[in-house]
């Protein structure tokens, strides 16, 4: 859709400017981003939070398209998108978006908004020591912003957007601000970054994503779908020490990090063993403390396997009982836990009876008890979410429920418990996932309901006529447009 | 308004006043001199150890408050008298310190009994009688000596409150007042009606709490008669149940009443036991409300719990009328003795050095609430939350106790492990360890000359290796290089 509304310029003048664009001057292809972003209210599944006003930056890539973080255009409502000196929105959309990645591509409907421009190139990993420019639209200002640092260093960073996946990232002492976001890092007219994140607390620390990171998003949209970085779900530690290096009769040199922990990954229970060493992963060897020397950088060996797409295989060599074994090791994306990280543009699930509250547990619901979450929220819950896969995966719930709140109603207005529990059984059906809770309330139509919670065997018991009485009552007495959303 | 002159005067005034006060009060109301032959000074220097490197201690001194209640007894609150080195008495708030030995001690009571040999200590003191029953509210003071003067000063009754005890986990009844008086101390004696009413125990701002006569009095006479046997406590877990659908689904009749047992842990052993989803109707006669309270003749309205230390001790029986399978049942419930060890983290261990094994530089340690405290008084939060998970855990006979490998003393010998610290132990070469002594007896079965350290399952590490023939070689050379007196520190067996 075009916008009409903000495109104050006249033909002539527009056409002149794109005149003056030429490839050499890659900040004519930097854009701002303007968003309006709405998320929901995890505590209150059905409802959304207010909305939120926010800009970034991006670049124009091959393809008439926009790069940017996946962060600066989550949950948008509305995507704008402006160029270089020129005062027109362009409404624009998300084309893909990898939220473990931090990447994204916008597409725009007007034509009108690639003339003229060149896309930016993309370049290779820069070498630490060297000099990179940030471009990008800052809080500070209205106009673009150059800073300029050199690579202080790269190695394996944690996504601070989705919170639970480490990837490949850049640190720079140039500047990278809020509105910095998603915008390109040049070096030699090339794009060899987007910058994404800072650190807290920190002083000219700036992160940016690489072009190794850049081409694994790139190439896996290209059949139409992102699907993610695949991860063996294996546990490599270093193995320096000298005792169980002689243990699993290995040479004492510098090679070979351990297998310690195998997580719930079909493929490499099958293939993998605790205790196996790795000596290379794909091209490269690793070394004892679990490294591997890429593009001249020491950087943690899961860096090998963020090169393979999903569904493909890496090649191992493997120091196993004694002897030297290879092994192809299928990848694909984790997605056991994803509750445990950040979740974007998916609206959270939820059922509501009786006026009682019931949405998965995830990391967005603990959040909602606010910036000190993990001081707030019952060690039930934490554990549950970070722990037990690790530790009792045979007791895994695919989808542990939460009673987020209980709305007030005469149905349930005795209830001692209001909210914030997680729920074990309801009429004896242990909640597996969230559909579990409607077909154990469907099994009990008249008496009452039994509702059990985790840790300790609290329990409500739920009038089973009332509740069902109370449907309509609540949902408009609340405001709720539904009882679910599944 | 005020004028500055007469602003001026009543400050003054009330300075005066405040000063003046204690003897006023004392000589209208109370046997000044009374009290100053029963109130006793108590100096008691302990060692605090270093949890983290459990061979290192510190002493600490502390100063608190005693009570002539007998002839040669002094009444104090147990704390600050764990892991005592020196207790030292002083009678009248100044002169000579007499050495006092502690005669009988119960942590979870909060009690002690001090004795001095010395027979000068004692000329001129005189024991205050106990108080039977509650104080009058109206007539509260609370007594003790500074810099050489006795001060006593009434202070305002706030309500009774059920609450953990200081040194334990069992709860306590505590009466609660507001006070004027900075930093009053341990075990201050609460006065009403010219007796001793309670000692005070706690304090926060001018919050005071106080254990009340009648427990103390309870708890002495058992001891006097050679019978106590420590306190009992509920180990059962019970909600609020004002829900009228879950007494419908329990099919109690009537009115909603008594609350419901939602958790009854494995240990301890109790014969005759509660069980989930009882409700508990009545508690030695009392009615228990849907809140869990009871009316108590002497305190008001008060939680159940305090019906397992009102008069009762463990191995007595509590009856509980418990509505249970649509019919009533009364259980003769035995209570349980607290033990530290009744609880997967123990809270507190006293008198006794803090265990800990080393082995090649990794220091093994006993997983309890003093190592925990070890981050701090916020450990909740900044200790590892695995190991803090554990304390919502509960001990079975397979898992009574856990071991934790706190961190290692680098050396060459565990060159590799040297980063890793507070992970629990589950296996040292293939046997499951639950406490020190397991993790010595397996190091005495290496693995092929090897021995082989498996942590508990999680996020982190789950296997080390060392060599089993250098280890006493390492031990040595790390307990050297460290200062550390010697390698293990065990418990009897």
């Amino acid at each position: 859709m075009r916008s009409h509304k903000f495109a104050p310029l006249g033909l002539a003048l527009w056409i002149a400017l794109i005149a003056s664009l030429s490839a050499a001057d890659p900040e004519k292809s930097v854009v701002q981003i303007f968003t309006f972003s709405q998320q929901p209210d995890w505590s209150a599944p059905w409802r959304m939070e207010g909305l939120r006003r926010g800009s970034g930056s991006g670049f124009v890539v091959k393809g008439k398209r926009i790069m940017t973080n996946a962060h600066v255009v989550s949950w948008a409502r509305q995507i704008l998108v402006r160029r270089y000196q020129d005062p027109r929105p362009f409404l624009a959309r998300v084309a893909f978006i990898g939220h473990d990645c931090d990447i994204a591509l916008l597409e725009v409907e007007d034509e009108r908004f690639f003339a003229g421009l060149d896309p930016l190139e993309l370049g290779d990993l820069p070498k630490v020591r060297s000099t990179v420019v940030t471009y990008g639209y800052p809080a500070g200002g209205e106009q673009i912003s150059y800073t300029r640092g050199v690579v202080s260093r790269i190695e394996i960073q944690t996504y601070v957007h989705i919170a639970n996946r480490s990837l490949l990232a850049v640190q720079t002492d140039a500047a990278i601000n809020p509105g910095n976001s998603g915008g390109p890092v040049i070096q030699d007219d090339k794009v060899v970054g987007v910058a994404f994140m800072g650190a807290q607390g920190l002083e000219n620390t700036g992160f940016f994503i690489p072009p190794n990171i850049i081409r694994h998003f790139l190439k896996d949209i290209e059949d139409g779908r992102y699907d993610g970085f695949p991860s063996p779900g294996v546990r490599i530690t270093p193995l320096h020490n000298f005792a169980y290096r002689q243990y699993l009769q290995l040479p004492l040199n510098e090679l070979g990090a351990r297998i310690d922990g195998i997580q719930a990954q079909e493929e490499s229970e099958r293939l993998l063993f605790e205790d196996d060493v790795l000596l290379q992963a794909g091209p490269y060897p690793v070394g004892s403390d679990g490294t591997i020397l890429y593009e001249g950088n020491r950087v943690h060996v899961m860096a090998a396997f963020h090169e393979i797409q999903n569904g493909e295989s890496i090649r191992l060599k493997i120091w196993r009982k004694g002897k030297e074994v290879e092994v192809a090791l299928p990848l694909y994306v984790q997605k056991r836990d994803i509750a445990a990280g950040n979740q974007y543009d998916v609206l959270p699930r939820y059922f509501i009876h009786g006026g009682l509250v019931f949405t998965p547990l995830s990391l967005d619901y603990l959040k909602t008890f606010g910036r000190n979450w993990s001081d707030e929220v019952g060690a039930e819950m934490a554990y549950e979410l970070f722990y037990r896969r690790h530790e009792l995966p045979n007791t895994v719930r695919p989808e542990p429920v939460v009673l987020a709140v209980v709305l007030a109603d005469p149905a349930n207005a005795s209830f001692n418990v209001k909210g914030g529990v997680m729920v074990d059984r309801i009429n004896g059906v242990r909640i597996e996932k969230l559909e579990d809770v409607i077909s154990a309330f469907e099994k009990v139509k008249t008496g009452q309901h039994l509702i059990e919670f985790l840790p300790k065997g609290t329990f409500e018991c739920l009038d089973a006529e009332a509740a069902v009485q109370a449907a309509p009552r609540v949902l408009k007495n609340y405001g709720i447009p539904e009882d679910r959303r599944l | 308004m005020i004028s500055p002159r007469l602003f001026l005067f009543l400050t003054t005034a009330i300075l005066f006043w405040e000063v003046a006060s204690p003897v006023t009060h004392a000589a209208t109301s109370l046997n000044q001199s009374r009290w100053e032959q029963a109130i006793i000074n108590i100096e008691s220097t302990r060692v605090v150890y270093d949890s983290m490197q459990p061979w290192i201690k510190r002493p600490r001194t502390y100063l608190k408050t005693g009570v002539v209640i007998a002839p040669r007894e002094i009444l104090t609150a147990a704390e600050d008298l764990q892991d005592r080195t020196l207790v030292r008495v002083q009678k009248m708030g100044r002169g000579q310190f007499y050495e006092a030995e502690v005669v009988w001690l119960d942590y979870h009571a909060n009690l002690a009994i001090l004795t001095v040999k010395d027979d000068a200590f004692w000329k001129g003191l005189q024991p205050v009688p106990l108080l039977r029953g509650a104080p009058s509210r109206d007539d509260l003071r609370v007594a003790r000596w500074l810099n050489a003067n006795l001060e006593i000063r009434r202070v305002e009754f706030s309500q009774y409150t059920m609450d953990d005890s200081r040194l334990s986990p069992i709860p306590a009844l505590y009466l609660e007042f507001d006070s004027e008086m900075k930093s009053i101390g341990g075990s201050a004696p609460l006065i009403s009606g010219g007796k001793l009413a309670g000692i005070t125990c706690q304090q926060v701002d001018n919050h005071v709490r106080a254990l009340t006569a009648t427990f103390i009095s309870s708890v002495l006479e058992e001891r006097k008669k050679g019978n106590y046997r420590g306190l009992g406590f509920f180990p059962f877990y019970w909600q609020p149940t004002p829900n009228t659908a879950s007494h419908k689904y329990l099919k109690l009749p009537g009115e909603p009443r008594g609350v419901a047992v939602i958790f009854v842990p494995e240990l301890p052993v109790v014969e005759e036991n509660l069980k989930p989803m009882d409700i508990i109707l009545q508690v030695d006669g009392f009615d228990i409300d849907p809140q869990g309270r009871y009316l108590d003749p002497d305190y008001g309205q008060q939680i159940l719990e305090n019906l397992s230390i009102r008069g009762k001790f463990a191995g007595d029986i509590v009856r509980f009328t418990v509505w249970r399978d649509g019919a009533i049942r009364v259980v003769n419930y035995r209570l349980p003795r607290f033990d530290y060890h009744l609880r997967l983290l123990p809270d507190h261990v006293f008198d006794r050095e803090p265990e800990y094994l080393i082995a090649g530089g990794l220091v093994m340690v006993p997983l309890n609430k003093p190592f925990l405290r070890s981050w701090g008084d916020d450990w909740k939060r900044r200790a590892p939350f695995r190991l803090v998970y554990y304390d919502n855990e509960f001990p079975t006979p397979d898992r009574p106790s856990l071991v934790v490998m706190s961190f290692v003393l680098p050396d060459a010998y565990n060159l590799g492990y040297q980063d890793l610290r507070a992970l629990a132990v589950e296996k040292v070469n293939g046997k499951v360890v639950r406490n020190l002594r397991e993790v010595k007896e397996a190091l005495s079965s290496p693995q092929k000359g090897y021995h082989i350290i498996e942590f508990v399952r999680s996020d982190t590490i789950r296997r080390i290796v060392l060599d089993a023939s250098q280890m006493e070689t390492a031990n040595a050379r790390i307990l050297k290089r460290y200062g550390i007196p010697k390698a293990e520190s065990l418990s009897s067996p």
